[in-house]
């Protein structure tokens, strides 16, 4: 333990920790010469429309997500813990997205939903401007990283199931449990570890998302898709302001923290008077 | 046991897909010796004849080298060039407004002063003016880029129109076309950098055209853009956007998707900058494409082009290899470097005498540059990159309608103010 503690000191807490000292100074990335500006980086935030509504996106992406990938990935699972025969093809086909670095499925999208991309050839006179119009741009973001990471959701609680023994569906059956029940009694309270994981991966996941945003829209049309990683990146590497950008991160790894802190404790508290 | 499996699956699932996020990077260190050279450079399809060129006239030189695209690569040599880590010769932008330009990186002493280089007072006053930093030349700056409408003259032909020659015409001709099915001018605009560039082409002659020291106005706080010409530009670009110019959802089109369009006569052409014809030449090697200034009002004889000097090299001033790295931006300058360069980009040469064969689609522009009837790009002279990202997104605001060009210019004075 000691030693692990010790290399996670130096190589992550360390590094780290110097990096938010950079939060409170008005570096530019480049000039050795740099000013010590207090706290006037995070009260620049509170006036700063793109940050705030940054902000605002984050917070509802990751809640989209969250719950929309695991619904799916939990039918998923359920439907492919099933006796039908084709399960086996169906496990690997729907897991097959996730392996794939989301930079390129996110590419990928952008060109299947332009405006003359293979969704707008479908839908013929139903097409829209999928990712220029700021009212739906989030939503396909959202659409992209759930198709792309429900069948991960879906392994999770496929193992989840699996670890159910049989013996208390068939004392169930015995019972005369219709699904629904055997569902809510017997699968939900034995699935809550594979649930708190599942959820605690996606929602952190969505809050950091960068990879889908910065490839699909940019951030765009205007701010309508910015979130707090792309803001940062931005922020830092285009307009060189290291500081304000660094401040930023901070208020994301707080904002990480606290939701999966919170997360955390609820879930962990279900999950022990579950079983 | 339960919850041991559920741990190996999610750990093994972790590092399924830390595997597939990794790519690979390359870590190049170069022996320290005299015969070798370090370059980063954003000149992707360009820079690597040059330096095959480059290697073959110095026998026994090696350049090590990278490319990138210009966001990777702005945020590169950064960090490179604040962690003593950056190569011999990098690429530069010419004046300022961007975190990879000549102000930028010579300000705090990050380039070599190039003043004494044999081709640093040949250059024409426009150019010097944004390779120089409080006076000394830092930036190599090769290359000429201008921003037109973009023909497909095989699309032109069928359609039966003719290119606009004023701003009545051009209206009419977007209707005209429009009404074809063939729109006008395919549009780009979910990369944000491209909206600015009808935008441009319209301050041209409206803003520049009525004003030629503009630029030296909002220097000296005596002009903002909310009560300027500006709006005028401004105002243009969005009627040209009622007159059915643009193909349908420009801001779901991509740079990429937009080639593509004017390339395959989808459009009668395009409003970009000259390298765009060498890009529509690989999707369309038969076609023939030519530039003409954009018609912003009805007097051809007033019209301006924007035009400016490309990016260019500049000298790291830790370089390892010094000598070798004067040579080759020398070479870069030197009329066989410069006519491979630019003749490799479809860009006009900065310095007379370059030899360089420029396509016959860049006539107009060729002219207007002997004419002196161009105006360096708005943003080159800014104080900050702000202002230039604030009327990118500003410019996809409007054209989703979250917000009114007015307030655009407005912020953009805002972030002007806010100086360097």
């Amino acid at each position: 333990m000691l030693p692990a503690l010790a290399l996670f000191t130096f190589v992550v807490l360390v590094p780290s920790g110097r990096g938010v000292y950079y939060a409170f100074t008005d570096w530019d990335g480049l000039d050795p010469d740099f000013a010590f500006v207090g706290l006037r980086n995070f009260t620049d935030m509170l006036g700063d429309e793109d940050a705030l509504q940054a902000i605002w996106h984050t917070v509802l992406i990751a809640v989209a997500i969250t719950i929309i990938q695991n619904g799916i990935g939990l039918l998923l699972a359920l439907g492919v813990n099933s006796l039908i025969k084709t399960r086996n093809v169906l496990r690997v086909l729907l897991f097959a997205p996730a392996v794939v670095t989301p930079i390129v499925t996110a590419y990928l999208w952008r060109n299947l939903l332009g405006p003359d991309g293979a969704v707008n050839a479908v839908l013929g006179p139903w097409g829209r401007d999928w990712l220029g119009d700021p009212d739906l741009a989030l939503w396909m973001i959202v659409v992209v990283v759930v198709w792309q990471f429900a069948g991960y959701s879906m392994v999770i609680f496929l193992a989840g199931l699996q670890s159910i023994p049989r013996e208390i569906y068939e004392a169930a059956a015995i019972d005369g449990t219709g699904p629904v029940r055997r569902f809510w009694s017997i699968v939900r309270p034995l699935l809550a570890p594979a649930i708190t994981i599942n959820l605690m991966l996606s929602i952190i996941g969505g809050i950091k998302l960068f990879d889908q945003v910065y490839a699909l829209t940019g951030g765009g049309p205007g701010h309508a898709t910015d979130t707090i990683s792309t803001l940062i990146y931005k922020d830092a590497f285009t307009l060189g302001e290291f500081g304000y950008s660094i401040a930023l991160a901070v208020v994301l790894t707080i904002i990480v923290a606290i939701a999966s802190g919170a997360q955390y404790t609820v879930l962990n508290r279900n999950e022990k008077a579950a079983s | 046991m339960k919850s041991r499996k559920l741990t190996a699956v999610v750990s093994a699932l972790t590092a399924v897909t830390l595997a597939a996020a990794c790519s690979s990077g390359t870590g190049s260190s170069s022996s320290n010796d005299n015969k070798t050279l370090t370059l980063a450079s954003v000149d992707q399809g360009s820079i690597e004849d040059v330096i095959k060129a480059f290697e073959a006239a110095n026998p026994g030189v090696k350049v090590t080298f990278t490319t990138s695209g210009a966001d990777q690569y702005q945020a590169q040599i950064r960090t490179q060039l604040s962690s003593g880590t950056a190569p011999d010769v990098m690429t530069v932008w010419p004046g300022n407004g961007n975190p990879g330009a000549t102000y930028v990186l010579a300000k705090p002493g990050y380039l070599l002063d190039l003043s004494d280089q044999p081709w640093a007072g040949q250059l024409p006053d426009a150019f010097k003016q944004v390779a120089q930093y409080e006076g000394k030349t830092y930036n190599a700056v090769f290359g000429l880029n201008g921003i037109g409408a973009v023909y497909n003259d095989e699309a032109l032909a069928k359609s039966g129109l003719k290119a606009p020659a004023t701003w009545t015409q051009l209206l009419k001709f977007c209707g005209d076309a429009a009404g074809k099915g063939t729109p006008a001018f395919a549009l780009g605009i979910q990369d944000n950098w491209v909206t600015q560039l009808v935008l441009y082409a319209l301050a041209a002659t409206t803003v520049f055209g009525a004003d030629k020291d503009f630029d030296a106005k909002l220097q000296s706080g005596q002009a903002t853009f909310a009560n300027s010409q500006w709006t005028t530009a401004m105002a243009k670009y969005q009627e040209m956007f009622s007159a059915g110019c643009f193909r349908k959802n420009p801001l779901g089109t991509s740079y990429e998707a937009s080639q593509a369009l004017a390339a395959t006569g989808k459009t009668l052409g395009i409003v970009q900058g000259n390298w765009i014809i060498g890009l529509l030449k690989q999707k369309n090697p038969a076609g023939k494409f030519t530039m003409k200034a954009l018609p912003a009002t009805d007097d051809p004889a007033g019209f301006l082009m924007p035009a400016a000097a490309g990016a260019g090299y500049g000298v790291n001033a830790k370089a390892k290899n010094k000598d070798l790295a004067l040579k080759f931006v020398n070479y870069v300058m030197s009329p066989e470097g410069m006519k491979l360069f630019n003749e490799k980009q479809g860009s006009l040469p900065t310095l007379q005498g370059a030899g360089t064969t420029v396509d016959p689609g860049l006539a107009e522009l060729t002219t207007f540059v002997k004419d002196n009837r161009t105006v360096p790009f708005m943003d080159q002279l800014w104080p900050n990159a702000k202002v230039q990202q604030t009327m990118l997104s500003g410019l996809q605001e409007v054209f989703s309608k979250q917000t009114t060009p007015d307030q655009v210019l407005k912020d953009m004075d805002t972030e002007y103010k806010k100086g360097a």
